[in-house]
């Protein structure tokens, strides 16, 4: 409860929550939202590059559809990629954090060098280069970005794990003859998880950046998509004079991003008050 | 100190093999053959096997990897599938338009962030610090390349106030070459026109580039000089009858600087990264929009080159971080 | 003063010397005398034996000379480093005789050897330029009986050779020789420096590959310059990523010249604007969105037609050019008879478009929405010209679909149908949709080796019906080009070989 209340005054961290839920609540209704749902696909090359009306709030696309409902429909690949690197990344990262940290010996060595060896290069050049290596698709992009975020996890639950593995409960644990599995999964986990969670915030507006830039350079998404990356890439053809096709689905990569950030660094300053607002 | 140094070292040199051994694997394993992918089109079986057995794709993968580590470290990735020039080449010549473009990046999130970032802490929970707050956070959460076009739709296209891309306008001649550094060439050549009109390309690129790092450093310095101005020494300094602002700026600065600085190296990771979009966007004839071609183009050598070189570079300026945070605080030479 | 306004002071100080006055000045793009800067695309390199496409002529014809030339539109054939040729009464012997007195850019003169080795080095490369003659032209067959004269002697006769002569242009037999490297032929020296003889002289120091290309005036070039003193003395090309930043940069007097490809949305907005305007040519530069003929379910002939009648031909031409017949009932009709022939009709199908060419994507995205209306998913993927002419070397690694225009390389049926659809082709970009038909194969040969006009005629129409009927593309036609340049560029002179790229005709005023 007095965690409850101490979220409830940092007010960033409650206009994040609303963003985001705002966010999920487009996603999941995306299709009953938008007032044209069939423009992820249609084309009407007589309405082409108008400028927003009441009719179409956002302007219209180089094949006349509208952007307005291409933007909410974008929510949900958004949110999709996002969860499922985030996810997969935390699938691959947190095993092997927890093992790297409770055993020590070549095989936590390898382990923490291998994660180095992924944190050596600059994130998006490696994802790039994974992303074209697979031939350039959502898919692609994704277990590319997934590659390329795991380290995160694994970094965070080693150093977690190394210090509670010297804990007295531990020690006791490992006296009464509890397993392996149990002790890091039942006992050990669970003490890392306030830090986990807010990676993952924090890594969802990290990953909704990133598909988006795969798919501004056309490593991402791929046409008729309505992603909000390859919309500003694809509006880049008409500017200056259709300001409004690269305006908005900027803006809404923008508040999406802007939600997770504030919502990650409300949780942080619950879990870790020492770190205050710093990163 | 000497120890220290040679540590910090010798601890990145198993990161530096290990992303010699992950590009290798990227690059020679993944795809199904390289030969033929390098013999190209019209290539007969006889010239494939030419080109397996000239680059040593008979040999055994441990024996190619030594051949590799060889290669690399005499700069040579080989030439560009579609260029045919040698990677190394285009490399060297592109690699000061983006350390160009990323120190200044670099320089005005520092010299812009740190004093912002102490102006919020000292009007802590006021105007000036909420706002800083909201500016910060969405500086990070701000997607590049479209912040990159709003600014060249507003400055370029309708203000018409600053170049839309490239480097230099193309009526005026490059200075000669020195550094590579087009404003340290003009300068030295004495070309003011040139000085000016390359800064004048730089400022929106730098602009860009700049935003996330600017948005960190200030958050950090902040977070520092809060932490510092609840320090006993503060409020003696205080009781003593210091001014403030020689306090602030000399004394409470110097002591909360250190985790603002650190922030540096891991942002210059960032700063390269985000340089492939801006440079992109801006046309920059740097190593980014290098990478970005190579992509697309599925040019192996290329992209592993430039990915080997980024990743030295990255560590390089993570150890000269590590080092200058050592001679700061003495302390975390023990750490290591 | 409290801190707080010292600080602001300094801030501002700070800024006011960042941003110097001339900074909120408009900023100023001064033309330079003499300069021409263009914005079209740049070959993937620089050597003429190995690349051949739009890119490399706006290059090569600058740079390097060859035997004869087209001028013209409609082109015609001029003799240039050549004066004149014979033909042997069978049309298999040709002699050219050389000019004297050209020199090479090193000030070596031109001699039949440095034609004798260029056609060779083409032959031997086996690159797109070699398409034209791999089929009559055995690399000994070359020969130079004297220091002037070149001799051609074909397998057998073939009527398009004279008109593909143009194709090979002269590189310096002595510098490439001593750029050779595993019997390369030089060919990773000359992809970025030059070897020529053009009116033009490479700047090797200043090349960036894809980015940047910087020529100067041969002052000793052999055909003199007192016909147009007002030529360029430099020539930059320096291509941009994207076609509205290309026109941008037209419309602040930064290039002079755009691509030939504009859509007609950038068209609209270079003829609303002062000081450039639209250079508009007839060419016989063909669109077509290509389609391999071997990979299910487009070997099935029914799907192909079902996808040609699923292109909004009208729609494309009215709204997006403004220059089969679209009927998604009769397209629905073939895709559900390939569906009953057991074609995957459910497989999507992906489509490369040319990322830096909007025109194709929007083609693309246009066939994709109409196609989703009747059930075929249509996977657009964003490619290069350079990499998708790398992927059509072999059938498997040809995309299922892509989008280009087949512009004029050389004038005759050849330049089209004869190296779009003869199965022994395949291979090249051109004949990228793995046509196979034998007895368009025999007609096209046949129509190869008739020297008679008047006889070849009927033979590429009897093809062309057979391919028709076949579907084996979407044909488009789209015989203008279109490209902005500023009002200093006078007497632009087009021709639809090269698309008005050689340079030298052009006067420049200041």
């Amino acid at each position: 409860m007095l965690v409850l209340k101490k979220f409830a005054k940092d007010k960033p961290a409650v206009l994040g929550l609303i963003i985001v839920l705002i966010v999920i609540f487009v996603a999941i209704f995306a299709p009953l939202l938008a007032p044209y749902p069939g423009d992820v696909s249609a084309s009407h090359l007589l309405r082409r590059l108008k400028p927003p009306t009441w009719a179409y709030p956002f302007g219209s696309d180089n094949l006349g559809r509208d952007i307005f409902s291409r933007v909410i429909l974008g929510t949900r690949g958004a949110l999709m990629i996002a969860t499922t690197v985030v996810g997969l990344a935390m699938v691959i990262g947190v095993p092997l954090g927890l093992l790297g940290g409770y055993y020590i010996g070549w095989g936590s060595e390898f382990i923490m060098r291998v994660t180095d060896m992924f944190l050596a290069v600059p994130q998006l050049i490696l994802a790039l280069a994974l992303a074209q290596l697979m031939t350039p698709s959502i898919e692609s992009a994704m277990l590319a970005l997934t590659l390329t975020y795991w380290p995160f996890f694994t970094r965070i639950v080693y150093a977690e794990t190394r210090r509670l593995k010297n804990a007295l409960f531990i020690d006791a644990l490992q006296c009464m003859g509890a397993s392996v599995p149990r002790i890091l999964f039942l006992h050990i986990l669970p003490n890392c998880i306030s830090s986990i969670i807010v990676r993952a915030t924090i890594g969802m507006g990290f990953t909704i950046l990133m598909a988006a830039v795969l798919g501004f350079l056309g490593m991402g998404a791929t046409p008729p998509d309505p992603d909000w990356g390859l919309a500003i890439s694809e509006s880049r053809q008409y500017l200056p004079d259709s300001w409004w096709f690269a305006t908005f689905p900027g803006l809404a990569i923008f508040f999406t991003v802007l939600g997770f950030n504030m919502l990650g660094d409300g949780l942080r300053d619950i879990v870790d008050p020492r770190l205050r607002r710093s990163r | 100190m000497l120890r220290f140094i040679l540590r910090r070292v010798l601890l990145a040199i198993p990161s530096l093999f290990g992303l010699l051994v992950l590009t290798f694997f990227l690059v020679r394993v993944v795809p199904a053959d390289p030969a033929t992918a390098l013999a190209g089109e019209n290539a007969t079986p006889a010239q494939i096997a030419a080109i397996r057995h000239e680059y040593g794709f008979d040999q055994p993968l441990y024996k190619q990897f030594v051949v590799y580590l060889g290669q690399v470290a005499r700069f040579d990735f080989g030439e560009s599938a579609y260029s045919r020039r040698p990677v190394s080449l285009d490399i060297k010549q592109r690699l000061p338009a983006t350390l160009e473009l990323t120190i200044t990046s670099l320089l005005l999130g520092t010299f812009l962030g740190i004093p912002l970032g102490t102006i919020a802490a000292v009007y802590h929970n006021r105007w000036p610090d909420i706002t800083l707050r909201i500016l910060s956070v969405a500086g990070v959460a701000i997607a590049a390349f479209w912040f990159a076009i709003e600014l060249q739709l507003l400055f370029s296209m309708e203000l018409d106030w600053l170049p839309l891309r490239g480097r230099l306008s193309s009526s005026m001649d490059a200075p000669p070459l020195v550094t590579g550094f087009m404003l340290i060439d003009s300068l030295l050549a004495g070309r003011w026109d040139a000085f000016t009109d390359t800064l004048h390309h730089l400022i929106l690129p730098a602009m860009t580039l700049s935003l996330g790092g600017l948005a960190t450093i200030a958050r950090f310095t902040r977070a520092g000089v809060l932490e510092t101005l609840q320090r006993d020494f503060v409020t003696y300094a205080r009781a003593q009858g210091v001014p403030s602002r020689v306090l602030i700026w000399k004394y409470v600065l110097k002591n909360s600087i250190v985790a603002a600085l650190t922030q540096i190296g891991l942002l210059f990771g960032g700063l390269i990264a985000g340089a492939v979009v801006v440079e992109t966007i801006f046309d920059w004839p740097g190593i980014g929009f290098y990478t970005v071609q190579a992509i697309l183009t599925a040019d192996y050598k290329v992209i592993l080159g430039v990915t080997v070189v980024i990743g030295v570079i990255y560590a390089a300026v993570n150890i000269l971080v590590d080092l200058i945070h050592g001679l700061v605080d003495p302390r975390l030479r023990e750490q290591l | 003063m409290t801190f707080w306004s010292k600080l602001a002071g300094a801030v501002a100080i700070a800024a006011a010397v960042s941003l110097t006055p001339q900074i909120l000045t408009p900023y100023a793009y001064a033309a330079q005398p003499g300069t021409l800067v263009t914005g079209d695309n740049l070959p993937a390199n620089l050597d003429p034996h190995q690349i051949f496409d739009v890119p490399m002529q706006l290059y090569s014809l600058n740079e390097y000379d060859n035997l004869y030339r087209y001028e013209g539109n409609p082109p015609e054939l001029k003799p240039w480093l050549a004066e004149s040729y014979t033909v042997s009464p069978d049309g298999l012997t040709y002699e050219f005789k050389l000019r004297h007195g050209a020199k090479f850019h090193d000030g070596s003169e031109i001699t039949a050897d440095d034609v004798v080795y260029s056609f060779k080095r083409v032959l031997a490369l086996g690159k797109g330029p070699s398409g034209a003659f791999k089929p009559v032209l055995k690399p000994d067959n070359v020969t130079a009986p004297d220091k002037y004269t070149v001799k051609f002697v074909l397998d057998h006769a073939y009527a398009p050779f004279l008109s593909a002569v143009p194709i090979v242009m002269v590189v310096n037999q002595k510098i490439l020789k001593a750029h050779e490297k595993n019997n390369d032929w030089g060919a990773a020296w000359l992809g970025s420096n030059g070897a020529g003889s053009g009116a033009y002289i490479l700047d090797a120091s200043t090349y960036r590959p894809l980015e940047r290309v910087d020529l100067k005036q041969n002052p000793a070039h052999f055909k003199g310059w007192s016909d147009n003193p007002q030529a360029p003395k430099e020539v930059q090309i320096i291509p941009t990523r994207e076609t509205s930043t290309r026109v941008l940069a037209l419309l602040k007097g930064s290039v002079d010249m755009t691509d030939s490809y504009l859509p007609t949305d950038q068209v609209e907005r270079i003829q609303k604007a002062k000081g450039v305007h639209i250079e508009k040519h007839t060419s016989m530069r063909v669109f077509v969105l290509r389609m391999n003929n071997t990979k299910p379910p487009l070997d099935n002939i029914n799907m192909r037609k079902c996808l040609a009648h699923a292109f909004n031909y009208d729609g494309f031409i009215t709204e997006i050019l403004k220059g089969y017949d679209y009927d998604l009932k009769k397209a629905k009709a073939f895709c559900d008879k390939a569906k009953a022939e057991g074609a995957p009709t459910t497989r999507p199908i992906e489509i490369h478009i040319q990322s830096q060419l909007e025109q194709t994507n929007q083609a693309a995205q246009l066939l994709q929405s109409d196609l989703s209306q009747i059930g075929i998913n249509l996977k657009i993927v964003s490619d290069t010209w350079a990499n998708i002419t790398t992927n059509t070397a072999k059938a498997d690694t040809t995309p299922d679909m892509w989008v280009h225009w087949v512009s004029t390389y050389f004038v005759d049926p050849e330049n089209w149908v004869g190296q779009m659809y003869d199965s022994q082709f395949h291979g090249t970009w051109k004949a990228s949709s793995w046509y196979k038909n034998p007895k368009v194969d025999e007609l096209l040969r046949k129509a190869r080796s008739v020297t008679d006009q008047k006889e070849r005629q009927p033979l590429y129409e009897e093809a062309t019906r057979l391919i028709v009927a076949d579907s084996p593309d979407i044909w488009v036609y789209n015989t203008v080009e279109l490209r902005g340049v500023t009002d200093r560029v006078k007497d632009f002179r087009f021709s639809p070989v090269g698309s008005g790229g050689e340079m030298r005709w052009i006067k420049l005023a200041n």
